[in-house]
């Protein structure tokens, strides 16, 4: 079970993540957009949407931080455990208030506001956001130390080592023997949103238009 | 000097009608899908009124269009940084509201009714939640002075250094025909994050990419004519596309052809690119018509033509403008006038102001009146196409009389008054051109960059350029 949870499932996410997000780009970049709904009901996103943005970029850097950067590295720049969990639940815990918080004002907009949201609201749309939500609460709950024993439990000493692991190409599934409840959910939870992905109105986020800053005003194209 | 070709048109506001033939057409062919159905490519205003959408020439409110900052022109929106920040919460973006709820109405219920003591009726159903609705405003709820508060609430007048009274006595409409402005310093496709609206290099039609659009709205706030639309359904942006499909047939667009008081000319114009930035940051906003005019070439001067070749305009497409209507009225005669030219956009769509009825207070002694004698402001007629300079309008309503004087005198046999600006045989091809021009004087737009087409266009309706399935 365990092999194939975290050693076989994370490939099948990861391959239908880039290989489906390639093939909606290409076949399909007609239907790639924000779906944004600002234009059916403005009032109620003035705060929701920028705080769960802002939210989401916080707990993106998180993630980046704690599971890429190995904890030899870390310590080798003086920060010590006490310190790195001060930090990690400093910025944590102010990523996870607004993450989830601007993610259940969105949902209140969605499904109990304005009338006019529900053509904006597709099936999809409506599994997407229950797993979204299950993996933003689990991992508010991983953070918090919720749900599960975790006595001795480190992430960093087990899934940083094994998602590193992943990336190599060599996965390493033995640090996941013994992971909290709440950390499985949220494993399995984030694999299902990666396959999810490609299929969603998520891909709008690989379209922010860093380029914008650096183009002319007017363009000119030929047919 | 860089030479570049734009398909121009001409409104003749004199004769137009408010018949929404335009509209109509245009409705029909581009607008008349799921998502769209709240749009008008091209829409007629009953002005004075708010419009469609409401209060669209408030800049203080949507920022639209261009300002200059310390002598630099800059999109009113704000800073390519700020407007980041705006993807998530556009301040600015206008809602369906502004617009209005498209609706249909119950039809089946006056054929499927049983027999009853009362007549069935079909009741409105919005076509959007597709739930019963109440229909509290739409695309024309101003039409011909309805809903008389509204009018008092133009933008406009608050610019206006009088008071506009809207007694009975002196009150006073016209109608403006609207669409995409297609302009030569767009603000839309400066505004769009992807890189989605640009110009076609060939004709200056300023369209949006369905493909490239991620539909981050941008375009929609800082077009200061509200003609770039959000659609609900795919999650893009629309907007008019000048018919180029017709365009490059040779054929003008669906408004004009369709247009029964015939006021609409399309034809070629060619400016100079290099000064187009120059020409929209112009200090005073009442100078920008003639910074306009300015960068328009004289498609007969030699200079020009071998620039023209250099820069890779077809030899057809510098023979249509050597022969364009709307060369003719825009820069020869100077009696067409652009739409707010103090947005900074350089709109490519040009009005003739509507002359009008003589007020009563010099009704009695006068056969033909003088500009400022008429019933509509000369001070309103500026604030639309003038940036308010009175002088501007007087000119060009002074011209269009002069044309009605000499050609009274040709019929009469008086001589023609010393002052007047032009000779006679240019009043007479204005006369011409402005009052019984045929269609091929009216339009004369050179086949474009591809072949022609033989698609059957009805067939296609509804299936081409805009499917896309709706957003995931």
């Amino acid at each position: 079970m365990n092999e194939f949870l975290y050693g076989v499932l994370p490939y099948i996410a990861l391959t239908i993540f880039v290989g489906g997000t390639i093939v909606r780009y290409t076949v399909s970049e007609r239907n790639w957009t924000t779906k944004s709904s600002e234009f059916l009901s403005k009032g109620d996103l003035k705060w929701a949407n920028p705080i769960f943005h802002l939210g989401l970029l916080m707990a993106f850097g998180g993630h980046v931080i704690g599971v890429l950067v190995p904890k030899y590295m870390t310590e080798a720049a003086g920060v010590n455990e006490h310190l790195y969990h001060m930090i990690a639940l400093g910025g944590g815990i102010p990523a996870g208030i607004l993450f989830l918080g601007g993610f259940l004002l969105l949902m209140k907009r969605r499904f109990a506001g304005s009338d006019l949201m529900k053509v904006n609201t597709s099936g999809t749309d409506r599994i997407l956001y229950l797993v979204l939500f299950l993996t933003i609460i689990t991992g508010c709950m991983g953070t918090l130390h919720i749900g599960g024993d975790f006595t001795g439990f480190n992430y960093r000493d087990t899934i940083s080592p094994w998602f590193r692991s992943l990336l190599m190409l060599q996965p390493d599934i033995s640090t996941m023997e013994s992971l909290p409840f709440i950390f499985r959910c949220h494993m399995l939870m984030w694999m299902i949103l990666a396959i999810l992905f490609p299929f969603t109105r998520l891909v709008h986020c690989l379209s922010f238009p860093f380029e914008y800053l650096c183009r002319s005003h007017i363009i000119y194209r030929k047919k | 000097m860089k030479i570049k070709a734009q398909i121009s048109m001409v409104l003749n506001l004199d004769k137009c009608i408010g018949c929404h033939t335009c509209s109509i057409t245009c409705k029909n062919v581009w607008t008349n899908r799921p998502g769209a159905e709240y749009m008008y490519f091209n829409n007629v205003e009953t002005k004075p009124g708010i419009g469609y959408p409401k209060r669209w020439e408030d800049q203080e409110k949507w920022k639209g269009g261009w300002e200059l900052k310390n002598g630099q022109l800059s999109l009113r929106t704000g800073s390519k940084p700020e407007r980041l920040l705006k993807l998530f919460y556009h301040p600015q973006q206008p809602e369906i509201h502004d617009y209005y709820e498209p609706w249909t109405y119950d039809y089946e219920t006056l054929i499927n009714s049983k027999r009853r003591n009362h007549q069935p009726v079909a009741r409105p159903r919005s076509l959007i939640t597709e739930k019963r609705m109440e229909i509290k405003w739409g695309p024309n709820w101003e039409d011909d002075l309805a809903d008389g508060e509204t009018a008092r609430q133009d933008v406009n007048f608050d610019k206006m250094g009088h008071d506009i009274t809207m007694e009975f006595h002196d009150l006073f409409m016209k109608y403006l025909p609207r669409l995409c402005n297609h302009c030569l310093n767009p603000a839309c496709v400066a505004a769009c994050p992807s890189g989605a609206i640009y110009k076609r290099d060939e004709d200056g039609v300023v369209v949006v990419s369905q493909d490239a659009c991620r539909g981050w709205r941008h375009c929609v706030p800082s077009c200061p004519y509200k003609k770039v639309y959000y659609n609900w359904k795919t999650n893009k942006a629309e907007k008019c596309i000048l018919c180029f499909p017709r365009l490059e047939n040779g054929l003008p667009t669906v408004c004009s052809d369709t247009c029964v008081g015939r006021l609409r000319y399309m034809g070629v114009l060619l400016y100079d690119m290099d000064k187009v930035k120059a020409a929209a940051s112009t200090e005073n906003p009442q100078d920008i018509y003639a910074s306009v005019l300015d960068i328009l070439c004289d498609p007969n001067d030699p200079a020009v033509i071998e620039q023209a070749k250099k820069d890779g305009i077809a030899t057809n497409w510098i023979k249509a403008a050597q022969n364009s209507p709307v060369y003719q009225i825009i820069k020869q005669w100077k009696v067409a006038l652009p739409l707010h030219a103090e947005y900074r956009t350089l709109p490519m769509i040009w009005y003739i102001p509507p002359l009008s009825p003589i007020t009563s207070r010099v009704e009695a002694d006068v056969y033909l009146p003088d500009a400022a004698e008429m019933r509509i402001p000369v001070a309103y007629l500026a604030q639309l196409f003038a940036a308010g300079n009175d002088k501007v309008i007087l000119n060009v309503l002074q011209r269009l009389l002069d044309m009605r004087l000499a050609m009274r005198c040709k019929e009469t046999g008086d001589p023609l008054p010393e002052r007047l600006e032009y000779d006679a045989d240019t009043y007479d091809k204005m006369y011409r051109l402005l009052g019984i021009a045929k269609y091929k004087d009216r339009f004369n737009i050179p086949k474009g960059v591809t072949a022609t087409s033989h698609e059957d266009m009805h067939d296609q309706q509804g299936l081409t350029g805009y499917t896309c399935p709706g957003g995931v």
